[in-house]
């Protein structure tokens, strides 16, 4: 059925109209680099969707639960064996991607018969020195973006581009944990709002329709806040750290409701729930 | 399948065997190490070991580590052929993080144990060979019950609870009998000793196995060359420095030698 080549071709183009209509529940996923190692935050209900990998590489995806468990173990299970067999050192983020799970995915995408991947993935990677940090970001197509400083996931392109210009324009060369945070709090309700405003105003994947949500209307702190807010009434605020000085070999550490608090503005607590 | 967190599993899937089969050796050649003891003093578990590896008489080494931290809340000090312990210490410190980053729980205390004991069981035929014999002793800080304990096992992996304390190695018939009667007769029993006093004990201790056991390396103070003790409490593993061992070392330890 799909020997025609034009056919297989019609079929992936199937296939991303399909899959970009999976993430449309999605929650977005901030990366950062902060002074003391790299946040990654998002908001999840119910299952969690940031996760240790290896000792200072971190997980945030988006997508099908399932799918994202089974890249995970497939993540977890080629760190471990490579952390083993040659050392901990030798297992980076970039070779878990390029040689890992990016031709992976890309060859399930492509197997036009066979189910896809429902996935986006950010990885997080503490480099031994805080210039060798890195994140990289994989769509469902296999291809991959590394970045040095931040990087963000979202259910649309064009609500990812908001937030990368966002965060990009907001990020100072150096912040400290908790102005880290709520910058990528506020990244994540731009990315959230994108979501909502695409979704009411159904402009779904007609390409450059990205570009009418420019800018120009991009809320105040007040209004992301009150997003936030409405949306952290029925879900949890998910946060978890690469800490270049915690002790011991793993420097991932997921961030308790107590550390939340603290690291928070006083008006802004209430969302922080067990 | 594979998803049950087993990291040992995996490798053995992937063709891995922990040591060489049982390949009838000399036993006296071998690389071995020597005293260890782990006694429970009032905040929880001191580990210490003396530094010496020998093989047969010869000294290959001062300078070894035998108190390994698995993780942030264990540690297995190792007697016998330091190559196996130090693979054995490599697969559960791998073992107890891919348990956790795969189950997204910490596995449990007893868990520990079994995976320790499963590893020995493993090395039997290396161990009766003469070639890969391990005796070593774990401890750790259970959470379930808000207790640090101690573990001894045999080479075969029969595992025993250290209630008070255990002892390993070359040099722990030395010691095991003072432990006795320093626990039973002496002025407190081990359990309600401070943190200093606990470490001046193993000092005293790990001296008297040197004393006694060439096989044992004693505190060499011209190289600054002290053992190595670490102290587990519910807040984690912590290493005394040499720092803090040497003013002990040598006004409490020094003039009784």
């Amino acid at each position: 059925m799909y020997e025609e080549p034009y056919r297989w071709v019609e079929a992936v183009g199937n296939r991303r109209t399909y899959l970009d209509e999976q993430f449309r529940q999605g929650s977005p996923v901030v990366g950062l680099v902060y002074e003391g190692g790299i946040l990654l935050t998002t908001v999840s209900k119910g299952t969690s969707k940031l996760y240790e990998i290896y000792d200072r590489i971190a997980l945030g995806g988006m997508g099908h639960p399932a799918d994202l468990e089974k890249l995970r173990f497939n993540l977890l299970e080629m760190a471990h064996v490579e952390g083993f067999n040659r050392s901990p050192s030798d297992v980076t983020g970039s070779r878990l991607v390029k040689y890992g799970i990016a031709p992976v995915i890309k060859q399930a995408f492509e197997e036009v018969y066979k189910a896809p991947f429902i996935v986006r993935i950010l990885l997080a990677e503490l480099g031994q020195k805080p210039e060798r940090d890195s994140l990289l970001t994989i769509n469902y197509d296999g291809t991959f973006e590394e970045m040095k400083k931040q990087a963000v996931l979202a259910a649309t392109k064009s609500a990812q581009a908001r937030m990368w210009e966002y965060l990009n324009a907001q990020m100072p060369a150096s912040c400290s944990l908790d102005q880290g945070l709520l910058l990528a709090l506020r990244t994540w309700a731009i990315g959230s709002l994108a979501h909502r405003q695409e979704s009411a105003e159904g402009l779904e994947e007609s390409g450059s329709s990205g570009d009418s949500l420019k800018a120009a209307t991009i809320p105040d702190q007040a209004a992301l806040f009150a997003h936030l807010r409405e949306v952290l009434a029925d879900k949890t605020l998910e946060c978890a750290v690469l800490d270049r000085q915690q002790p011991g070999s793993s420097k991932y550490r997921a961030l308790k409701p107590a550390e939340l608090t603290r690291l928070l503005p006083k008006d802004f607590q209430p969302i922080v729930t067990g | 399948m594979g998803m049950q967190g087993d990291f040992f599993q995996l490798l053995k899937e992937q063709g891995y065997t922990l040591g060489s089969p049982g390949l009838a050796g000399n036993g006296q050649e071998l690389t071995s190490a020597t005293t260890i003891l782990a006694f429970k003093y009032r905040d929880g578990v001191l580990v210490a070991g003396d530094r010496r590896a020998t093989a047969g008489n010869m000294v290959m080494y001062d300078r070894t580590d035998k108190v390994l931290e698995i993780d942030r809340h264990s540690v297995m000090a190792i007697a016998g052929v330091p190559a196996t312990a130090y693979e054995m210490v490599r697969v559960l410190e791998h073992s107890f993080k891919y348990y956790r980053r795969t189950q997204l729980q910490e596995l449990s205390f007893e868990g520990k144990l079994r995976a320790v004991s499963k590893l020995l069981k493993e090395n039997v035929a290396a161990a009766l060979a003469g070639t890969g014999a391990v005796v070593p002793v774990f401890a750790g800080y259970d959470f379930e019950q808000g207790a640090a304990k101690i573990f001894f096992y045999d080479i075969l992996g029969a595992e025993f609870e250290g209630v008070e304390y255990a002892v390993s190695g070359s040099g722990s018939p030395t010691i095991r009998g003072i432990l006795h009667y320093v626990n039973t007769w002496g002025e407190r029993p081990l359990v309600e000793l401070t943190e200093e006093e606990a470490t001046v004990q193993a000092l005293r201790l790990l001296t008297s196995a040197a004393e006694f056991d060439s096989a044992t390396g004693g505190v060499n103070r011209e190289s600054n060359l002290y053992p190595i003790i670490k102290l587990i409490t519910q807040d984690g593993v912590r290493v005394v420095s040499d720092d803090r061992l040497k003013p002990l070392f040598e006004s409490k330890v020094v003039r009784h030698v």
